[in-house]
This record gives C-alpha cells, sequence and structure tokens, in this order.
C-alpha cells in the first residue's frame, strides 16, 4: 500500500515538474507574463499539496509499542468558487496514517461565506461564514485563553504543520461591523472537543491509576454533550490598540472530567475574558484574561469536575537583530478554591499548584532570502519544573516544495505534570511537501 | 507558510517600486527638496486611492525562479503622508489568501502598524515593525524599496543634471542602520519618476540596483509599470509588473480594516 503510494507521489512530481519548468520557461522572455490575463478571469481556482511525513520516538516508551510517532502520505485538496457576492471554500486532507495504519479523512473547510448586502443596508454590515471551518481569535502565541475552538494536541505534538494544531468544526459564524463595536457570534451546533491526548500516538499520566497509560479511549457517545457552543467576541481598535471582549458557553474541551462510573466526560464551561494587543517601543505587547466557570463543581468540593480559574497572559514580541524575532509570554493559571480541591481530590498529591506559571520564549530567524526559516519555541514551568521545546528549521527554494525537519522535546522532573509526563514522547520529524 | 510571508512585509506603496527620495537640501538654483518631495509624490501617491494587480518572479543565483501574485488596494490619508495598503495574495499556492494589511506612518517617530491574515489557522497576527532593509516577501526588493525609505533618512546633493534627467547623491545620515555607503537616484525630469538607483559600498563598489524598466499612462499619472532589481554580486534579480492599474476609485473606509482580512471586498479585486 505504502509503496503504491510513492510510486504515485513520484509520477506526480514528475509531471509537476514539467509543468512547473514549462510555465517558467514562457516567462524567460524576461517580462512575458502569458496566462495572467486568463488565470484571472477564472471563477474557481484548485491548488493543494502532496506530504510524506515521519516522525519517531527519541526514548522508549513502556506502554506504547511503536517508536513511530508521524508516519503520513497526505493528499490535501482545496476547491474555490468565487460567485458575485460570496464564496465557497473546500478543503479536504486524505491521508494513511502510518502509525495507527488507517486511511483517514479529514474535511478542514467546506464553507460559504457571504456579506449580507442582499438585504438591503442593514445587512451590509454582516458577513456570514457557514459549514465545516477552522476558527481562531485571541492573542496568544501557542497559549490559548479565550479560543475555545478546537486544537489538535496530537497533530501539535507529533511535529505536523502548525495548521494542524487548529482543528475545524461545523460552526455558523455570524460577524457585524459598526462603529460602536464589531462583534463575532459563532455557534457550533454540535459540541467539537479538542483533539486531546488518549494514548493513540502518546502516553499520558493517570492520576487515578498513578502511573502512565496509554488506553486509547474515547468518550462514550452517551456522555457527549448534546448541547450547542457558543462563542462571542466583541472587538474594537482605537489607534494602534486593539481591544476584545469574550464569551464561551459550552463544554471543557478535553474529557477532564469523570463520572460516577471513572468514566471519562465532558462538563459544561463558560468562559468571560478580555485582551488587549498594541505597539510597544519598537515591539508588540498583548495582555489577555479569561475566568473558567466551571458551572458543575461551582464551589470546588466535587473531585469529579475540574474547578473553576483565572488565566492571565502577557507577551512581548520584538525584532532583536536584522531577520530575528524574539518574543516572551508569562503565563498564570489560577485554581479558585484550591483548598477544597485538595480535599475532597482522589489522588492530591497529583493536583496542579494553586498557581501554576509557565514562561513562554520564541526565536524565529529567518536566511537565505526568507527561503530557510528557523524557529525554537519553548514552554517552561517555573511551578512544576517541566517545559516543552518545539524545534523546526524549514526550507523552501521554490514555489512547488518545502522541506521541514525538527523535533518535540519533553522535559520535567516529575512524571505527572503538565509537561513532564510526556518526556517519552521526545521526538524527532522531519515533512516534505509537494505543492501543485 | 508563516515562513514565508511573516516577514516579508508591506508592500506598499504599491504603483512605484522604488526607494523614496528624501530629504533634502537647497542647492543652488535647484530646490532639491521640492525635487525630492515631487519625486516622492510621483513615485507612492498617484491619485487618492487605486488598485493594481502585480507579479513578482524572483530569480536566484542559481537560476531558481519563484512567483508571488498579489492585488493590491491603496489609499492616500494624506499627499506625502500616510497610507492604508491592503495586499491580497493569489500565488503561490501555499499562500493564496493570505492577506497583509498596512497603516503606513511617515511620522519618524511612528512606526508602521502591519497585520498578516493566515487562513489555513484563521489567525490576524500582527507582525511587530523591524528592519526595514530586509527582503520583501522573499524577493531581492526590501520592504523599503517598495514602501519609501523615509524622507529625513539621507543627505542629497545634485551630482549631474541632463536634458532628460537629474542624478542625486544621498547620503544616509545613520549609516549604522543601512548595508550601504550612499546611492545615487536619476530622476526623469518628464515624470519626476526616480528611474535607477544605484547602491554603493565603499566609493565604487556598486552592488545593488533598483530600476523601472517601464513607465505608462495611467489616467494621466505616469506610473512604474515594471521594474526590476539586481543583486549585482550574486547575479540573483527579481521583476515585478503591475497591471490593471486604477486610481481614484474611491475606496471606502471599511476595506482597509480587519474585515477585510477575512473576506476580502471581492468588487475591488476583479
Amino acid at each position: 500500500m505504502t509503496q503504491l503510494f510513492f510510486t504515485i507521489l513520484i509520477c506526480l512530481s514528475i509531471t509537476f515538474n514539467v509543468f512547473a519548468q514549462d510555465e517558467f520557461d514562457a516567462m524567460d522572455d524576461e517580462w512575458n507574463m502569458d496566462g495572467w490575463e486568463e488565470e484571472e478571469s477564472k471563477d474557481y481556482s484548485i491548488n493543494g499539496f502532496l506530504e510524506v511525513a515521519a516522525g519517531i520516538r527519541l526514548s522508549k516508551d513502556s506502554v506504547i509499542s511503536t517508536d513511530k510517532t508521524l508516519a503520513d502520505l497526505r493528499l490535501q485538496f482545496q476547491y474555490d468558487y468565487q460567485f458575485d457576492a460570496s464564496e465557497l471554500s473546500f478543503t479536504a486532507d486524505t491521508y494513511y496514517d502510518g502509525v495507527q495504519d488507517q486511511t483517514r479523512a479529514q474535511i478542514r473547510e467546506a464553507a460559504w461565506q457571504s456579506n449580507l448586502g442582499f438585504a438591503g443596508d442593514w445587512g451590509s454590515k454582516f458577513d456570514v461564514k457557514l459549514g465545516q471551518q477552522v476558527l481562531t481569535w485571541g492573542t496568544g502565541d501557542y497559549v490559548f485563553l479565550n479560543d475555545l475552538f478546537p486544537k489538535d494536541y496530537q497533530s501539535f505534538f507529533s511535529g505536523r504543520d502548525d495548521e494542524y494544531l487548529k482543528a475545524p468544526s461545523l460552526s455558523a459564524k455570524l460577524s457585524g461591523y459598526f462603529d460602536l463595536v464589531n462583534i463575532d457570534l459563532v455557534i457550533t451546533p454540535s459540541f467539537t472537543p479538542d483533539v486531546y491526548i488518549n494514548g493513540d500516538y502518546f502516553s499520558f499520566f493517570s492520576p487515578l491509576a498513578g502511573q502512565q497509560i496509554a488506553p486509547r479511549f474515547d468518550v462514550s457517545s452517551s456522555l457527549k454533550p448534546s448541547s450547542p457552543e457558543y462563542a462571542v467576541r466583541l472587538y474594537k481598535s482605537i489607534g494602534a490598540t486593539e481591544y476584545a471582549g469574550y464569551f464561551y458557553n459550552g463544554y471543557f474541551k478535553t474529557p477532564s472530567s469523570i463520572t460516577e462510573a471513572f468514566e471519562p466526560t465532558f462538563s459544561k464551561l463558560k468562559v468571560y475574558g478580555a485582551s488587549v494587543r498594541s505597539t510597544l517601543g519598537v515591539g508588540l505587547f498583548n495582555a489577555e484574561f479569561a475566568y473558567y466557570d466551571s458551572v458543575d463543581d461551582s464551589n470546588g468540593t466535587n473531585p469529579y469536575v475540574p474547578n473553576s480559574q483565572s488565566r492571565w497572559l502577557i507577551g512581548y514580541e520584538q525584532e532583536l537583530v536584522k531577520n530575528l524575532t524574539g518574543s516572551m509570554q508569562w503565563y498564570l493559571e489560577h485554581t479558585h478554591d484550591h483548598a477544597a480541591l485538595i480535599d475532597h481530590s482522589f489522588a492530591p498529591e497529583y493536583e496542579v499548584a494553586q498557581n501554576r506559571v509557565w514562561f513562554t520564549q520564541r526565536l524565529m530567524y529567518r536566511a537565505m532570502q526568507q527561503t530557510l526559516t528557523i524557529n525554537a519555541f519553548n514552554f517552561y514551568s517555573t511551578t512544576d519544573n517541566d517545559g516543552y521545546l518545539k524545534l523546526s528549521a524549514s526550507y523552501s527554494p521554490v514555489d512547488t516544495w518545502q522541506l521541514t525537519a525538527g523535533a518535540n522535546i519533553f522535559y520535567g522532573e516529575e512524571g505527572h505534570t503538565f509537561f513532564g509526563q510526556f518526556e517519552d514522547a521526545t521526538n524527532i520529524f522531519a515533512r516534505f511537501r509537494y505543492f501543485y | 507558510m508563516k515562513n514565508k510571508l511573516s516577514k516579508w512585509l508591506m508592500v506598499a506603496s504599491v504603483f512605484a517600486s522604488f526607494g523614496s527620495f528624501p530629504q533634502v537640501m537647497a542647492q543652488e538654483s535647484l530646490d532639491i527638496n521640492a525635487l525630492v518631495t515631487q519625486s516622492e509624490k510621483a513615485a507612492y501617491y498617484s491619485g487618492k486611492d487605486g488598485r493594481s494587480d502585480a507579479r513578482m518572479m524572483i530569480v536566484d543565483a542559481q537560476g531558481r525562479k519563484q512567483m508571488r501574485q498579489f492585488t493590491i488596494l491603496r489609499r492616500d490619508v494624506a499627499d506625502n503622508g500616510d497610507q492604508q495598503m491592503m495586499v491580497f495574495f493569489s500565488r503561490p499556492s501555499d499562500v493564496k489568501d493570505t492577506v497583509f494589511r498596512v497603516e503606513k506612518r511617515t511620522d519618524i517617530n511612528t512606526e508602521d502598524d502591519r497585520w498578516l491574515y493566515l487562513p489555513a489557522l484563521d489567525l490576524v497576527k500582527r507582525i511587530s515593525s523591524g528592519d526595514k532593509r530586509t527582503s520583501f516577501v522573499g524577493s531581492h526588493f526590501y520592504y523599503e524599496d517598495v514602501s519609501g525609505r523615509a524622507t529625513s533618512e539621507d543627505s542629497f546633493t545634485l551630482k549631474q543634471e541632463t536634458d532628460k534627467s537629474y542624478v542625486l547623491k544621498a547620503i544616509p545620515k545613520l549609516p549604522e542602520t543601512v548595508e550601504f555607503d550612499y546611492y545615487l537616484v536619476t530622476i526623469d525630469k518628464a515624470t519626476s519618476l526616480p528611474v535607477l538607483i544605484d547602491f554603493f559600498k565603499g566609493e565604487s563598489d556598486n552592488y545593488r540596483r533598483v530600476e523601472a524598466v517601464k513607465v505608462e499612462d495611467i489616467q494621466g499619472y505616469p506610473t512604474v509599470v515594471r521594474s526590476k532589481v539586481s543583486d549585482l554580486q550574486s547575479g540573483g534579480y527579481t521583476l515585478m509588473e503591475f497591471r490593471n492599474i486604477s486610481y481614484d476609485i474611491s475606496l471606502p473606509d471599511d476595506v482597509f480594516t480587519e474585515r477585510s482580512l477575512r473576506n476580502p471586498p471581492r468588487q475591488w479585486l476583479k
């Protein structure tokens, strides 16, 4: 099977190379950019890529049998169609996942986006986007407070491209634009959780078992929430400063609750937050706050449900020298009713500290006329003494291909902390992407 | 994708592709100040607003080629002053639907505001200001070649005058902030456009050249429609061509907002 895919890949590569070369030959009469007019008059476009990706664990994981952490052969197909006043977008990934030995498909986007101007002057102040889509807001870099849209941590930890950190959801988004304030309202009729670490690729620490496990669990459908998720953002720019307020009504995005029969489930969550982002000197400053109201455990005494938390983020970014940008973030997660949490916990020795702190650092360097980009991102928790270093280098000297290699390095003093539990997930990876 | 783009910055004033012409020192009978201001206006501020399709071909020292294709919308807040710009990328495929938004500030103490929209993540990323003499979207053009070098950064003297043009010599006031020691800019008398800029290291090492290859009259505004920048040391170069240019099209305010990042204003992009 795999061999077949490779054969197809090679054939396609050759074909695309020929096309690409022809196109540039046409331009060799330097300014002869034939085909431009014709291309612009088209109402649709087709794009995509083929990608081969592989990654391996650097140490043994005693509860997972394979050393493979990434083994994708992926085809992304993107089709967009422009109507006079609206657009249809479709992006689908089909891939063979060699870690799970499964062929999978993911529709990342299948959405219709339009202005509501056809409904009169009032309607022209609104845009809608309906269907499968990826959604993002908030000010953090790899740290999300008010963005409760689904994330895919399996992809993030295994070294897939950053775009896969965001998972799609079937949602309706209504955006309104007014002098006073702009508003986004997102309704996701069927609760869409994160793609959380469940033992498929990486094992995790179970406080109840007191050890590392890889149960490859899924939340049973009877325990999945049936109510919709609602997310609201109000935002406005004043001068160079952007202000936003957020509200979310839904559920914890990972199964951090358990039933009385000790089955994993999602409990109710409301989030209230705000953020600000602006220039500061030669750099950028951002700050964000979110209050996580754990509706089913309002006084922190329920050991089956997480406590409420207040989360704070402050960040700063600037160019350090030519082509080198650095940024830092400070993140605080304060657990409310911490004494009650410890008093009622089934495993108090493994509960988080009342105030958990992360520092993150990013360095990004571009070289060789921006064909080479090197990124280093480090999470470090001063309270848990653990962290996660994410390294990658990406090289793309032409439009048709990109080669990326990197590492995901988890470290920690103790095996039960947030990053420390993933020490055996530490991996290196490489990806080759061919655009068509 | 972020890679290629994040720092690419800013396009800018679009319909022109050249460095700016700064400042001035009155000299003899010729008013260099007025000349430089006039040239800057001709190069960057034609009409109150405008649109153009643009295409770049980047050729590296080994002959490898890359393409960039985008549409630019521009609006002037004031002539020779602040500008708003939106750049919508359509090629190559890994940057399709990526959008740049720029609020260009001419006040030397205020940095430009820049945003980048990454469609695969639905992410509006704000970009910190940086060294303006770094590659614009991976090309041999610097951001500053495209957006205009601040008018107060160089001292100009008249080097030569012919029937058709003036040649000015520009010396940076803060030489530690740039890689050149001086540049020579040729300003066409008929159009006031800068048509050739040669950058020098030392007295005679001409390592870089920016040139207007073709100028057309668009609605009465002389417009550079083809330009080329060459790395004379490596042999690499970038060609940039503008098409479907129109000026004074009354672009509304809300085109230049976050709304256009996620939902591009299609009527202005066709």
